[in-house]
């Protein structure tokens, strides 16, 4: 149900009018934000309270029979496995019908994993290679963060479960790159994602006890300038002497340093590192469940203090074959997931997507708790995408994929509704409408033809 | 209708689309079975005419590829006739690669003889590609970050600093199956912020947080003695007799001295009434004095002042037997666990404690502003000359003495403050980071260069150590002396300790020894024991340590001990220790200690495909998986992985296989076979792994699986025949040598020089191999091979006709970056 692009523009027009026409409630909008780049506030809502986007995915996709819910818009029945989200029916809605095409093999064959993980937020179609070049696309995440990066302490924040890698080679010839990383700030530099919950925590609010913390992170970051300043230099001397790939690396490299340097600025402008005024969690839990919660706990802290509004959360990779203790299940994920129609395996694929449903809920449950600055909660100015890059993980499908969009986008945004695409709908479609709620201006992005009326 | 999978699946649990990894693309591995090793024609003997080039491929190519048939867009006939080769580069690579891997002609097709295959492998190499053996490219490699495990290693080797990079830091990505690969080693934002705290954090224990203290020296305690003749000593003084044990000090500064002795009573773990009179003396005159019992099994400290002019003094420590023990009670004994002076006290003399010494190693800092500056140079000349593996040039030097020693700050940062600025400025400069190798025209693709001597020392220390250079390399290397005697440097680094790293990170990723700590692995299940701690009894994390321990001190042991590396397949010995051998059932073997262990002619053990590491990570959490295990002994020992499966796997009649309940894994297996589809893959991947199922999902040996005997014998697609695992590794190790050989070489170059194998690199890879053959496979002649290859000693200018993709730039600066836009080069910095 791709609709046509002008509609779709007026229609998003006709929403914005109602922003535009209350010029009045500006002074709501906090300091910094009114020191975004840009003509209007970006990533904010209609009372200028920050609005925030957040991705989270699940791997290996899901068993579509439990997933996919009866009827469609208002009135329609939650399926089995969205059973732990009954609570919170009126702050999400479903989509099925979107598909990522560059999942699909084609001339590169095997490879769905890495492909369904690399796809998922990019759009774009990961080159072949087990390491020599590798090439995707730039991520919603970073697209967005780019315009709207400068309004907020971390222009993004990028969490994983997974913190250690499987040795030997990844997905069929593709580098585990495209299999570990949702984001990509260039198509050729992903994201790293940070797995510990301490460092973290460590990363948005300083190190040491409640209270010490933001004085230990103002005086750290004075310190840096004039280390940044040399390791810049440094960077742009080895720079001139280096080949072009070599320069690349540099290039990344001089990338990160500009990017402390500006957190360090943007620190200056904005004050005090805010203290949430909580204990430092420690390390990685051994309970896969305990470590999804915190960090759960960490991105709705992110989002509550305003230290970013964009991130990604890589549940656990695509090809993961994570056993689930908790639940009981003592085979692999993955192994599962080609369940080839047998009952046996399909009953334990819907425990798993049921229980990663219940995490969703305890996600939510946080950010609908946490009060927003504008009396709101966290959970209406914010617009979070749930899904896999599957969505038969048997058959290895990209199409039809599971996707929850999470939040009321500070009023934007549809909810309690199940939106069937009658007819193939590129995934980026969406995206290209949250980047309009966003304000980021874009037309067009991956493989998106249209807009999504969310 | 159920298809070929769900069979496979019913037991293996993997779905052969989905197995982890089809390393195809780009690797060299496909040449493997093109012929058996010892019947492979030498390259020098006979070069194939165009003409005889043209008529093998007309007798097996031209049908559908030929003769105006032009199947998958390919007319090999025209393509041949192309005279403009360099432009048609990427169809011949396609034609090279399928005809190395033996996937054209297809499986159902008449297939050509090994010397003809070889004869169009080598026409193509020598007319196409016009690869060179006597000057083979060597190809580029891009500019590597260090990963996590070099990080700390190098941190650990420049400072004596430990540091967890592995929690610190991101993972590191992989490329062909190795954290080493320079093009999928990203740096992201969050690493450059990773890596300044990680500076700040190692330099703060590398410096003293104050000035230099009152100099405090440890007195050795073997150093006590009782008397010339005596044998008692300071480790162990038994309360039952009087004892005075002494030792001379010499101090060069009179002054008053702090006298400091730690010391404990043992001996006993229940209460005993022994007791003793403990006193320090210096000069034989008491200093402190206490008495001693049980009680006082924590450490006592015995503290005092003297004063010491200058010149011998002696200091001891005396015994009195006071209250001796109850019958039934353990007697007591003295040990002294430091002693320490420190002085003199008034504060004339002042210097830092031992451990920043490295630093800080001429000693505290002069009082006059020259003094200082001169010294801050000093310092971090010596320590950016290490790190940055490179002399320093005097402009970087210049500018690190400024941000050490500013001018312009209030309140001015002391010179311990100063210097940690100094030194983490240096562990976030890029010439720490990464290992940046220089080179004249760095554009220019058809300039090869040797590296430097200094980028060569750190290609080996990272290869054999993975950490910096050593100062006896680095010396070498800056006097232009190391190419001289490499071979004499590579067996040195071999045989240091050091090279336990290169074990561990090349065998923790060829063989995946890396995953076993963490591998999920239901045990309690695969044993069928009824509770987990009836499995933890057989299976535990001492078993866990142990196994991986087994793989990689066989590897060191065929490394140091100059064996060959086919006893890596065949050895009649492995490692154990108690732990281990229990597991195995192997007696024998008492104590934690891994040792070489003999192992029975007719056992099951023997070899890497029969350790439980290897039998571990190829399973499943619950079960074993044949497809798994054959894939890896492909991709891993014999170099030849099976293509990738086809987009759309037909479903498979499996009526008949399913008369008579439920059919044996193997007959499933080989129903599935019959499809020339699926054979085309799954009969080079299961037999292997159909003989290896003699060893369940932990690796315990097992007669039978479902009460059914498991029938272990298979061929391989080259045809060779094996009874069981043992066998298979024999036949690898002999009849299929040649693959083995050409698979570990490339496993190690790519892990060696960081990027993945190239066409281009097959006369390098020719040349490893036959260096193996010749000399009995000594795992040793591969190292020194692999150092002296092109691609380890040479660098090629960038732009090549692989990687010319336009690259991304960076961000705009902080400045520049309020209205976010993209920039054509990297934005010049404004001072």
């Amino acid at each position: 149900m791709t609709l046509d692009r002008q509609a779709a523009r007026r229609k998003f027009l006709r929403g914005m009018g109602v922003c535009i026409a209350l010029p009045a409630l500006d002074w709501l909008a906090p300091r910094h934000a009114a020191l975004a780049a840009g003509t209007g506030p970006k990533a904010t809502t209609a009372t200028g309270a920050p609005l925030r986007m957040a991705f989270c995915y699940i791997p290996n996709g899901v068993n579509v029979a439990c997933w996919t819910p009866n009827g469609e818009g208002a009135k329609y029945e939650l399926n089995r496995t969205m059973e732990p989200l009954a609570d919170f029916r009126s702050d999400f809605q479903v989509i099925t019908g979107l598909e990522q095409r560059n999942g699909f093999g084609g001339k590169d064959g095997a490879g769905d994993h890495a492909r369904a993980n690399a796809t998922i937020l990019t759009g774009a179609r990961p080159r072949k290679t087990a390491g020599a070049d590798i090439q995707l696309g730039v991520s919603v995440d970073q697209l967005a963060a780019q315009h709207v990066g400068d309004a907020t302490r971390f222009p993004s924040l990028e969490l994983s479960c997974d913190g250690v890698r499987k040795s030997g080679a990844c997905d069929s010839g593709y580098s585990c790159a495209y299999q570990f990383n949702l984001s990509w700030r260039t198509p050729t530099s992903p994201m790293a994602p940070e797995s510990n919950p301490r460092l973290v925590f460590e990363r948005l609010f300083g190190a040491g006890s409640s209270g010490q913390r933001s004085e230990a992170f103002r005086q750290r970051q004075q310190q840096q300038r004039s280390i940044l300043d040399f390791a810049a230099d440094e960077a742009e001397r080895l720079h001139r002497q280096l080949g072009r790939n070599d320069q690349h690396k540099l290039d990344e490299y001089l990338t990160g340093v500009r990017d402390i340097e500006r957190r360090i600025e943007r620190a200056e402008r904005f004050g005090d590192v805010a203290d949430p005024g909580v204990e430092t969690p420690s390390g990685i839990p051994g309970n896969y469940r305990q470590h999804l919660r915190l960090m759960s706990d960490m991105l709705v802290l992110a989002f509550q203090t305003d230290s970013t509004r964009i991130a990604t959360f890589l549940m656990a990779h695509d090809g993961s074959n994570r056993t689930f203790e908790d639940i009981g299940i003592r085979d692999g994920h993955h192994s599962l997931s080609h369940h080839m129609n047998d009952k046996a395996k399909l009953e334990k694929i819907a425990k798993i997507d049921a229980f990663y449903t219940g995490e969703l809920a305890y996600f939510l449950g946080r950010l609908r708790n946490t009060k927003d600055r504008d009396g709101r909660t966290l959970l209406e100015n914010s617009m979070i995408v749930y899904a896999s890059g599957l969505s038969d993980g048997n058959r290895h499908q990209h199409n039809n994929l599971p996707v929850i969009l999470a939040g009321h986008g500070g009023g934007l945004l549809h909810a309690s509704r199940h939106l069937k695409l009658t007819q193939p709908t590129p995934m980026t479609n969406l995206y290209v409408s949250m980047l309009d709620a966003l304000k980021v201006p874009v037309e067009q992005f991956g493989d998106s033809n249209g807009r999504l009326e969310i | 209708m159920r298809t070929v999978d769900l069979w496979l699946n019913l037991r293996a649990g993997v779905h052969p689309l989905a197995a982890r990894s089809w390393l195809l693309a780009g690797c060299l591995t496909l040449a493997a079975s093109v012929a058996v090793a010892d019947e492979r024609a030498p390259l020098t003997v006979r070069s194939t005419t165009t003409a005889e080039m043209r008529r093998i491929a007309d007798r097996y190519c031209f049908e559908c590829h030929g003769r105006g048939s032009e199947e998958g867009n390919l007319a090999l006939d025209k393509l041949v006739d192309d005279s403009n080769r360099a432009k048609r580069h990427a169809a011949w690579l396609a034609v090279w690669k399928n005809l190395r891997a033996q996937s054209m002609p297809p499986a159902d097709e008449p297939q050509p003889k090994d010397h003809e295959r070889q004869a169009l492998i080598q026409w193509i190499e020598r007319e196409v590609f016009h690869l060179d053996p006597a000057n083979p490219d060597p190809g580029r490699v891009t500019i590597r970050r260090l990963n996590r495990v070099e990080y700390e290693y190098t941190i650990h080797d420049l400072l004596g600093v430990d540091f967890d990079a592995e929690e610190a830091f991101p993972a590191d990505d992989t490329g062909y199956g190795f954290d080493t690969i320079g093009d999928v080693l990203t740096i992201s934002p969050l690493l450059v912020e990773k890596y300044l705290e990680a500076a700040r954090a190692v330099v703060a224990k590398a410096v003293p947080p104050e000035g230099p203290g009152v100099p405090r020296r440890g007195v050795s305690i073997g150093g006590f003695r009782a008397g010339k003749k005596s044998k008692k000593n300071a480790y162990k003084v038994p309360f039952a007799d009087a004892a005075t044990l002494e030792q001379t000090v010499n101090i060069d500064v009179a002054g008053r001295y702090s006298v400091r002795f730690e010391v404990r009573a043992a001996g006993a773990d229940e209460a005993t009434s022994n007791t003793a009179r403990v006193s320090t003396v210096v000069d034989h005159q008491p200093l402190k004095s206490q008495e001693i019992g049980w009680d006082n099994n924590n450490t006592i400290v015995l503290a005092g002042e003297a004063k010491l002019s200058r010149g011998r003094h002696a200091l001891g420590i005396e015994l009195t037997p006071l209250d001796p023990p109850q019958p039934g009670e353990d007697r007591l004994f003295l040990t002294v666990r430091k002693v320490e002076l420190q002085g003199p006290l008034d504060g004339t003399l002042r210097e830092y404690p031992s451990q920043f010494r490295r630093v800080f190693f001429d000693g505290p800092p002069p009082a006059d502003a020259e003094g200082r500056r001169e010294y801050a140079a000093k310092i971090l000349r010596h320590f950016a000359d290490r790190a940055f593996r490179r002399p320093i040039d005097d402009v970087t030097l210049e500018r690190l003495v400024d941000l050490a020693l500013p001018l312009d700050r209030t309140p001015q940062p002391t010179f311990e403050q100063g210097i940690a600025d100094g030194l983490t400025a240096i562990l976030v400069s890029p010439r720490f980071l990464l290992r940046a190798e220089l080179q004249t025209q760095p554009d220019n693709p058809s300039k090869i260069v040797p590296l430097d001597e200094l980028a060569l020392a750190s290609r080996l220390s990272y290869f054999l150590w993975s950490s910096l250079p050593d100062d006896q390399l680095f010396d070498l290397a800056r006097h232009q002396r190391l190419r001289a005697q490499l071979a004499e440097q590579v067996d040195r680094m071999l045989d240091d300790p050091r090279s336990q790293r290169f074990v561990e990170n090349f065998v923790g990723q060829w063989l995946q020894t890396r995953d076993v700590d963490g591998f999920s692995i239901d045990a309690k299940k695969v044993l069928g024991l009824p509770t987990r701690d009836a499995s933890v009894r057989v299976f535990n994390s001492a078993v866990r340590r142990a196994l991986r321990q087994e793989t990689e001190m066989l590897f060191a042991h065929v490394l140091r001990s100059r064996a060959s590396a086919l006893d890596l397949l065949t050895a009649d010995y492995t490692f154990l220790n108690e732990p281990l051998a229990k597991f195995y059932g192997i007696e024998g073997v008492d104590g934690d200690k891994m040792r070489q262990v003999n192992l029975a002619k007719d056992g099951h053990r023997g070899g890497i495909l029969t350790q439980a590491s290897v039998l571990l990570v190829t399973s499943n959490p619950t079960h074993t998986s044949p497809v798994k295990r054959g894939l890896f002994v492909l991709e891993n020992l014999l170099g030849s992985p099976p293509p990738p499966p086809p987009a759309n796997v037909p479903p498979l009649d499996v009526k008949s296989v399913r008369k008579g309940g439920r059919p044996l894994l193997r007959t499933l297996l080989e129903e599935h076979r019959r499809d020339p589809l699926c054979a085309s893959c799954h009969s080079r991947m299961d037999p292997i792994g159909l003989a290896m199922e003699e060893y369940n999902a932990l690796g315990l040996w097992r007669e039978r699986e479902f009460a059914k005997p498991i029938d272990t014998a298979g061929r391989l697609i080259t045809g060779e025949k094996f009874a069981d695992t043992r066998d298979l590794e024999r036949v690898i190790a002999t009849q299929r040598r040649g693959d083995f050989y050409r698979c570990l070489s490339e496993k190690m170059l790519t892990y060696a020089v960081g990027r993945g194998m190239e066409y281009y690199d097959a006369p390098t890879v020719d040349k490893l191999v036959a260096s193996l053959e010749r000399d009995g496979g000594r795992l040793r002649t591969l190292v020194h091979g692999i150092v002296d290859s092109a691609p380890f000693q040479k660098r090629r200018g960038d732009g090549s006709q692989q990687s010319t993709a336009p690259r991304s730039k960076p961000a705009p600066r902080a400045a520049d970056a309020a209205a976010p836009k993209s920039s054509p080069t990297p934005v010049p910095r404004s001072r």
